[in-house]
């Protein structure tokens, strides 16, 4: 039996390459305690490349192609095939991060660009080259709160509307530290201000918010928010993303201590992945959790970028690391840098200026039909909104689905749309196919 | 190579010493140097009480990162906020300008249990 490209080794250089090492068979070069053996068959025929092809695309024939106008913190954005282009050249598409400065200086200025672009977008000064997700960059902001001296308590006060799983990382992440998750009730799809005074106290250590919420909401009240946390010795930490910051004012300006959130862009959207940014004030620079790329100069005073500030990191401090996040999503970064510059300022705005478009005209008129009005809260929205339904609306859900449109059902009688640049074709269609369902 | 060992003052084997008159504390000459060029010093908070063997603060240099540790308990009423800017005196001048922080002493007696500075220059 000759190799192939994939499996280079005949029988005989196997058996060659076992006689060498004095050894009888593979098996006898592992060491597998047998608990944990695996001895069944995988059932898998060895196929030419065609046939496997044919067969997977029949495999995934079988998904319903349904046309997404789901949300609640994953967004679809329309990624312009320079991405692409650029990021999957084999300088950036590499199986591990490129960190050595002295072989790397594109990427690691494009990582640079990366925290630039979300120093101009949050109003912060530092931005670190990005964390795993909003979830985690929310987890990390609390560890963040506990580190620094001028935050103190054990109370981290996060709103109703943020969904449970992002609360469920928070809560993992801060297992066996001294810190307890408390939810704060909201008004009409923001923080409920008075409930907030009633909940700070001196335990507080930090308080939340989003901006827009995980409703869909826009945060009003952030400044003030941030004034109580701050009266209260709290951290201030507010979610928000690239494309929601192109408009709304920038949450550093409004007194946000930290920003974290999803990068959205860059990605298709895609299995709930996510890209956390993650920026802060100077003050903080040196609790700052995961990798920075700071410019320096070569030693013929030459403009340079390098990992800078590693003194925090687990690689040199070990178990008093700031975190114990030692690499990162870089090349997602990377590409989220390279859909941002192509939009520039003026893409990113028009983008945004959508986005609060959109769901308000599809809200409208959703509200003209029998049986369901939108939006619930009186609020502005961006990109999504929840509709409250007569009927049961996870029965209105599920006739969607068999119309061809996925819709989230977020309560008993609360239905969640979300639209963006890549399903507002659609939207015509599904007002017939809703109209139809909920008559 | 030898080190400037003051005679006023009293030792740690973690290479700290503290002045019993001033309550200054700071880290010895022959620390410094190994450390090499320091870049940053955290402090504790005006105001914190410090148990013996209380982690003090952390000195990094472009070489490590070491925590300090207090040799004496007391209150902290001053750090010297000169490092904060210019983290190099640490270097220049360890037992002068490169303190680290003052402490109003729990007990002057405590620092009788520490080195002398002939005991700690065996030790080096």
């Amino acid at each position: 039996m000759s190799g192939s490209p994939y499996a280079p080794n005949t029988e005989t250089d196997t058996s060659e390459m076992l006689d060498a090492v004095g050894v009888s068979d593979v098996e006898a070069l592992f060491d597998i305690p047998e608990p944990v053996r695996f001895d069944g068959d995988f059932d898998i025929e060895s196929r030419s490349e065609p046939a496997v092809l044919n067969m997977v695309s029949d495999m995934l024939g079988n998904n319903d192609d349904l046309t997404e106008f789901l949300g609640r913190g994953y967004y679809d954005h329309y990624v312009p095939s320079v991405v692409d282009r650029l990021s999957l050249r084999s300088e950036f598409l590499t199986s591990y991060t490129q960190y050595q400065p002295e072989v790397t200086q594109g990427f690691l200025q494009a990582l640079f660009e990366y925290q630039s672009i979300l120093v101009e977008l949050t109003g912060l000064p530092v931005a670190n080259a990005s964390m795993y997700d909003a979830a985690s960059g929310l987890a990390e902001a609390a560890l963040l709160a506990s580190r620094i001296r001028d935050a103190d308590g054990t109370d981290v006060l996060v709103p109703e509307y943020v969904r449970e799983e992002r609360v469920s990382v928070l809560e993992n992440y801060v297992a066996g530290h001294d810190i307890n998750v408390k939810r704060v009730g909201t008004a009409d799809g923001t923080l409920d201000i008075d409930a907030l005074t009633a909940a700070v106290d001196e335990d507080t250590l930090m308080v939340y918010a989003e901006s827009p919420t995980t409703r869909g909401t826009i945060e009003e009240h952030l400044a003030e928010i941030g004034e109580i946390a701050h009266e209260n010795d709290a951290m201030f930490a507010v979610a928000s993303d690239p494309v929601a910051m192109s408009i709304l004012e920038a949450p550093g300006d409004l007194g946000a201590d930290v920003v974290v959130g999803d990068a959205v862009l860059g990605m298709p959207n895609a299995y709930g992945m996510g890209l956390g940014i993650f920026a802060t004030r100077d003050d903080y620079l040196r609790h700052v959790p995961g990798r920075l790329i700071g410019i320096g100069e070569d030693q013929d005073g030459k403009r340079a970028f390098t990992l800078t500030l590693q003194t925090r990191e687990q690689h040199i401090r070990r178990e008093r690391a700031t975190s114990n996040i030692c690499t990162n999503q870089a090349w997602v970064a990377l590409r989220t840098a390279i859909h941002a510059a192509s939009l520039g300022p003026d893409g990113l705005v028009d983008l945004a200026e959508q986005m609060v478009e959109l769901p308000r005209d599809l809200a409208a008129q959703l509200d003209a039909l029998p049986g369901i009005e939108a939006p619930v809260h009186d609020r502005h929205h961006f990109r999504e909104f929840v509709a409250r339904t007569e009927a049961p609306a996870s029965e209105i859900a599920a006739d969607l689905e068999d119309e061809g449109f996925a819709v989230q059902a977020v309560d008993d009688h609360e239905l969640q749309f979300t639209v963006t640049e890549t399903n507002e074709h659609a939207v015509d269609d599904l007002l017939a196919a809703v109209e139809e369902v909920v008559a | 190579m030898s080190f400037e060992i003051p005679e006023n003052l009293y030792y740690t084997e973690s290479h700290e010493w503290v002045d019993p008159e001033t309550g200054k504390i700071g880290i010895t000459d022959y620390a410094q140097d190994e450390l090499g060029d320091i870049v940053f010093v955290e402090f504790p908070g005006v105001g914190d009480h410090l148990e013996t063997d209380d982690e003090l603060g952390v000195v990094e240099s472009i070489k490590a990162v070491s925590d300090i540790y207090s040799p004496v308990s007391g209150e902290v009423t001053a750090v010297n906020e000169a490092l904060e800017g210019e983290p190099e005196l640490l270097n220049d001048d360890p037992y002068g300008e490169g303190w680290l922080v003052e402490l109003d002493l729990d007990s002057t007696d405590e620092v009788e249990s520490l080195l002398t500075p002939e005991e700690y220059e065996s030790q080096l």
